[in-house]
């Protein structure tokens, strides 16, 4: 089976198969044997839980760099709502964009517009919609990838609609190439993220055979050379192109706050998340029409690559959202004529990606559940992660696939050394 | 006739206990995605097994659920003991539920009640003594041509 590409790499100095990583990552996809932490491709939702878990920085995010900038002779930038509130209360949207031109961008995009489009979308798309209900947003790649692999019968459920950063990217391009009389590949698009999961959408796409994107800059990398941007060529530019409605995707009321429908539920952080979806799964919610669903516990805002504190950032969003009062909205004519081109749909097939189950058949699926079974039964349950597995019934897992043998256990092998001695002292003379 | 039961596990519900409502028929789903079980299979008993736990935790004082993995089919035996039901012939129709308004809101059972258990079974039944207690008995069957899971 191949492997997806991933995005988060394990630097072997640095890390020193301490357990943390393995402990947060919410699949289980993470094991500490062999002195090193090691991801298994096929269960990782690349959420980055690991990457902000890990004590030594043994675990980052894999974006892009300036020299992949370099490859284009027009080069645009696309921020992540996130970054407005980064820079606090008092830099405007309109400034940041103007930061990201003097550090290197040809073009710099303001994307708020887009999601406010893709909201109406979204609500025409719920109005015609056949079920099965309730909707999931595919905003989140993260929450993506866990239903693709812990969720598999829930792929139905996701919204079959293309994301606005893809969508921007994908509008962007074709008018750009147009004007300026440019080949599409001579135009760089990179989305400035705040989360891994967002780079691993581009260079491993989930429902489309490309990304409309060429790549991503960390928040947490350009962070720097904004502010001194911003600070000794702050500009004067205007936020009119800024959607307030869109804008809400980054704050707390989130993509819901630009839609009509209001038969909405907004989950975030794996907890929250697996908790729903769970009941999803059991027939409940079906009387919502849309979850907006976000892995990180302060959405967006909290994503791993960010520097201002999620409640710092949602106060400057609050601020600048306030500034700005009702704007002027998108045009309701311009979002009905790309719903009739289909320039929202999501044109792949998003795959359900299972784990596999214990054995082939039932017989011997029954026969190896059984084994695991008495194997978690003889281990501590102590989940001390000292075997490297993350959990007792993990390491059980591990085991019967043949993945881990039951000695990995310290206490197990305690007990054995204990009886060895307790044997040679009772056979002395 | 006797029936080879490949895995058998017993689950405890307790009535009343909202804060682990749904806790079993997870439990549940794991083993049966361990298993390897039909996709189809593992939905349609999630969603009866969901509805039937909460049953045991709105309206009743313990419940047992019994899982039972045959070669060709998964059967679910949940005895209850508690007030029973009056009239099943009621509580059978479609949209009959004493489910309060608040309890569904609150995603406590679909709140479509045991119809919805009926519905999501290949076989289906139940008896009750008002006073002492229910015990339904449900069943899906594992189409041989649906082997593995859902890919």
């Amino acid at each position: 089976m191949s492997m997806a590409p991933r995005t988060i790499a394990t630097d072997r100095e640095r890390c020193n198969a301490c357990v943390a990583c393995m402990r947060v990552c919410p699949t289980r996809a993470i094991r500490t044997r062999g002195g090193e932490a090691t991801v298994d491709a096929s269960r990782c939702i690349e959420c980055g839980a690991c990457v902000e878990a890990c004590p030594r920085d043994a675990l980052r995010a894999v974006t892009s760099s300036p020299a992949d900038l370099e490859r284009f002779k027009l080069k645009v930038a696309i921020p992540s709502l996130t970054l407005y509130g980064q820079f606090g209360p008092d830099v405007r949207p309109g400034q940041v964009l103007h930061a990201l031109r003097q550090i290197g961008f040809d073009r710099a995009y303001d994307l708020s517009w887009m999601c406010e489009m893709v909201g109406s979308a979204t609500d025409a798309y719920l109005s015609e919609c056949q079920g099965p209900w309730p909707k999931i947003s595919t905003t989140c790649p993260a929450v993506v990838r866990l239903i693709q692999i812990r969720y598999p019968e829930m792929v139905s459920h996701l919204l079959p609609l293309e994301t606005p950063r893809e969508l921007a990217a994908k509008l962007h391009r074709r008018r750009l190439a147009s004007e300026l009389g440019l080949d599409p590949s001579e135009i760089g698009i990179f989305f400035i993220t705040q989360c891994a999961a967002i780079m691993n959408s581009i260079v491993a796409p989930v429902g489309l055979e490309r990304s409309n994107l060429d790549g991503a800059m960390a928040i947490s990398e350009l962070y720097g050379p904004l502010r001194k941007a911003l600070r000794e060529h702050p500009g004067s530019e205007s936020d009119d192109a800024v959607s307030p409605r869109g804008l809400g995707w980054a704050m707390g009321a989130g993509e819901v706050a630009s839609m009509r429908n209001n038969a909405t539920i907004r989950i975030r952080g794996v907890h929250e998340v697996t908790e729903v979806f769970d009941r999803i799964e059991d027939g409940v919610f079906q009387n919502i029409d849309f979850i907006e669903a976000y892995i990180c516990t302060g959405g967006c805002l909290g994503g791993h690559l960010t520097i201002a504190p999620r409640h710092v950032a949602q106060r400057s969003l609050d601020r600048i959202a306030r500034q700005l009062g009702e704007g002027q909205g998108v045009k309701e004519e311009k979002v009905r004529s790309l719903l009739r081109e289909h320039f929202f749909d999501l044109h792949g097939e998003i795959a359900a990606r299972p784990v596999q189950p214990l054995a082939g058949g039932l017989r011997q699926a029954v026969a190896v559940k059984r084994e695991k079974d008495r194997l978690v039964c003889a281990l501590p349950g102590k989940d001390c992660g000292a075997c490297g597995a993350p959990d007792c019934a993990t390491l059980a897992d591990d085991v019967v696939r043949g993945q881990a043998t039951i000695d990995d256990c310290v206490f197990i092998r305690l007990e054995a050394l204990q009886r060895r001695r307790e044997a040679c002292q009772e056979g002395e003379p | 006739m006797s029936e080879e039961v490949l895995f058998r596990q017993s689950f405890t519900i307790r009535g009343g206990d909202f804060e682990h409502g749904g806790e079993v028929a997870t439990l549940v789903k794991s083993y049966l995605k361990q298993l390897g079980l039909p996709a189809d299979v593992i939905r349609r008993l999630s969603i009866a097994n969901f509805e039937a736990e909460m049953n045991v935790i709105m309206y009743a004082e313990h419940g047992e659920l019994e899982l039972s993995v045959l070669p060709d089919a998964v059967r679910i035996v949940l005895a209850d003991r508690g007030q029973g039901i009056p009239d099943i012939e009621w509580a059978m129709q479609e949209g009959n539920s004493t489910a309060t308004p608040e309890m569904r809101a609150r995603g406590f059972g679909a709140g479509l009640g045991l119809p919805n258990i009926r519905r999501n079974s290949d076989e289906f039944e139940i008896t009750s003594t008002v006073g002492v207690g229910t015990t339904l008995r449900y069943t899906v069957f594992i189409e041989p041509a649906a082997e593995g899971p859902g890919r």
